[in-house]
């Protein structure tokens, strides 16, 4: 149980805060930054249950990039740095150490299968990010909801 | 030297206000409802002025003054520049009245003021004593004034948001982002006719003046390291431009500042890659010893990244040196201390962390998704690459590994 936490909670967080150090993201952005990293290794978790990689993958691309576009807007920042924090915990590093592993061993339809399935990754990755990233920008303001919620209620009561 | 505005303790500055105006209830009159700028070198105060909204797309400058020991040295010429820009955005003229005195009279002309209107009897019906300024006493006031916008220069408009595009797209900025906060600075300082053209490696930009005439610049922008807290930075400060709480001067001051924000240190950066590797293996189901390895592993890279920087080698060289680099060490101490024990892929995927080109993959995506397809195609080739290179890296120094001892050992 104690380990399951620390692999499935604290390795997400270090390791993706581990990762913007490298891109020299300012140090006031490391909290959230972690938290994105968090977020989208426990939906990725969750949803790899019931579904491949690739579609695991995409889900929970989905929620982490929703998250990072409402803390760019909270924290007025570009969206790129949160964006490289949801996508870390995802990045089929391991595919592509198999597919190269498979290559050399000649076990061709394996090396296939491994890379055919980081590159369905990398892809549920892209569509996720696409998805949610032209989601009007209005949406992720404060504003925008309370003005929805005024707007209700005036309709509600004409 | 800087200008700040001051929104508290006003009256602190009451010396020097009295310099311009000798009655301190008539200061009162308009300190409050005021924007008080002061201008200040090493702590020192030199010169302050008020401005206060006049009505009409108008302001008036009530006051302006530098202290005696300061004055004639350009400091006084140099606020009002900067109040001019300052107002630029939110009025269309900008009056001053002053006493009829030669000398204040040509300051204010040098300084792009024409006349306006005289109002008659002013000093005689508002002040209790006699005001002299050489010699003459003062009775009607005359007013000056200057049209805004024309102290916008478009070339001086284009260079800074040229400035301020290319620091952006070379440390990590999209393409969207470089072309909004280009259009936001000209937009701010009323350059309207503004054309930019974003390629991930270039900035086309043509404006034109009043006279009718172009002005066009490109700027080439060479691949190089990602530094998201100079996108940041200028993202923030391009914030401050549009709200006009940042002058054209200041901004290029600021920008120069951000630009020579240096990367993180370097040992800093060899700990963090490790970490990285580290943790990134134990997530992806690596034993504790393999994430201690690929901790080490990691660090190894990042050094042998860092060098590459300072080198300036290549990227295919860079990556597929990478791969070969975290492959032999790993085969290595496989071989030598924990056959049995460890798995060459428990410590491998872990320390290939930090090769991966996560800024070009992510600018990659949005680029696509924004619909700039040529910069998006071009990062995501950069970013699949990289891919491809350390595959190879890591595949030829297991092919040597396999060959050398016979395949089983894997």
């Amino acid at each position: 149980m104690i380990r399951e936490l620390v692999v499935n909670v604290l390795c997400p967080f270090f390791g993706t805060v581990a990762y913007v150090v490298l891109f020299n993201v300012p140090r006031r952005y490391y909290l959230s930054c972690g938290i994105t990293g968090i977020v989208a290794w426990l939906v990725y978790l969750w949803a790899s249950g019931f579904a491949s990689p690739a579609a695991a993958s995409f889900v929970a691309v989905i929620v982490a990039v929703f998250l990072s576009r409402m803390l760019a807007v909270r924290m007025k920042c570009p969206i790129t740095i949160f964006l490289l924090a949801a996508l870390l915990p995802l990045v089929p590093g391991a595919g592509i150490y198999y597919t190269a592993y498979y290559l050399v061993t000649n076990q061709l339809s394996m090396a296939a299968e491994r890379g055919i399935g980081a590159v369905k990754v990398a892809f549920g990755i892209v569509v996720g990010i696409a998805f949610v990233v032209s989601i009007p920008r209005e949406v992720f303001q404060v504003h925008y909801w309370r003005g929805k919620k005024r707007r209700k209620r005036l309709k509600d009561l004409n | 030297m800087e200008i700040n505005q001051i929104t508290e303790n006003k009256r602190d500055y009451m010396d020097l206000l009295l310099i311009a105006d000798p009655q301190e209830d008539m200061i009162d009159r308009y300190l409050d409802d005021g924007e008080l700028f002061v201008l200040s070198e090493n702590g020192d105060v030199l010169t302050v002025c008020v401005v206060v909204p006049a009505g009409g797309g108008a302001c008036e400058l009530k006051n302006i003054a530098t202290a005696y020991k300061y004055q004639r040295q350009g400091y006084g010429k140099y606020m009002v520049r900067y109040i001019c820009e300052h107002y630029s955005s939110r009025y269309e003229t900008m009056y001053v009245g002053t006493g009829n005195s030669r000398k204040t009279l040509d300051f204010y002309k040098e300084c792009g003021f024409i006349n306006s209107h005289i109002e008659a009897n002013f000093f005689t019906d508002n002040y209790r004593e006699p005001i002299y300024e050489d010699g003459i006493r003062l009775v009607d006031m005359i007013y000056l004034k200057k049209r805004l916008d024309t102290e916008i220069d478009v070339k001086r408009v284009v260079d800074l948001a040229l400035r301020a595009g290319s620091i952006l797209l070379k440390n990590g900025g999209e393409i969207f982002r470089v072309e909004e906060t280009i259009q936001h600075i000209c937009r701010r300082f009323h350059v309207n006719a503004v054309e930019i053209f974003t390629l991930s490696h270039g900035i086309f930009i043509s404006a034109e003046e009043e006279s009718g005439e172009a002005y066009t610049r490109v700027k080439h922008i060479p691949l190089s390291g990602t530094h998201l807290g100079i996108v940041a930075e200028v993202n923030n400060l391009s914030r401050e431009i549009s709200a006009g709480r940042v002058g054209i001067d200041e901004a290029f001051n600021k920008l120069e500042e951000i630009e020579s924000m240096p990367p993180k240190r370097s040992y800093f950066q060899v700990l963090a890659a490790g970490t990285g590797s580290g943790t990134f293996a134990m997530l992806l189901g690596s034993a504790a010893a393999e994430s201690i390895i690929a901790f080490g592993i990691g660090c190894i890279i990042q050094i042998w990244v860092l060098l590459a920087k300072k080198l300036n080698l290549s990227k295919i060289i860079v990556n597929i040196t990478g791969g070969v680099i975290m492959t032999t060490l790993a085969a290595f101490i496989l071989h030598f201390f924990g056959s049995g024990t460890l798995r060459l892929e428990g410590m491998i995927t872990g320390a290939i962390m930090p090769l991966v080109p996560g800024i070009a993959f992510v600018n990659a995506i949005r680029d696509i998704a924004d619909s700039d397809f040529l910069s998006g195609t071009v990062r995501m080739i950069d970013a699949l690459l990289v891919f491809v290179y350390i595959a190879i890296g890591v595949g030829s120094t297991l092919a040597v590994y396999n060959s050398m001892i016979g395949g089983l050992a894997l």
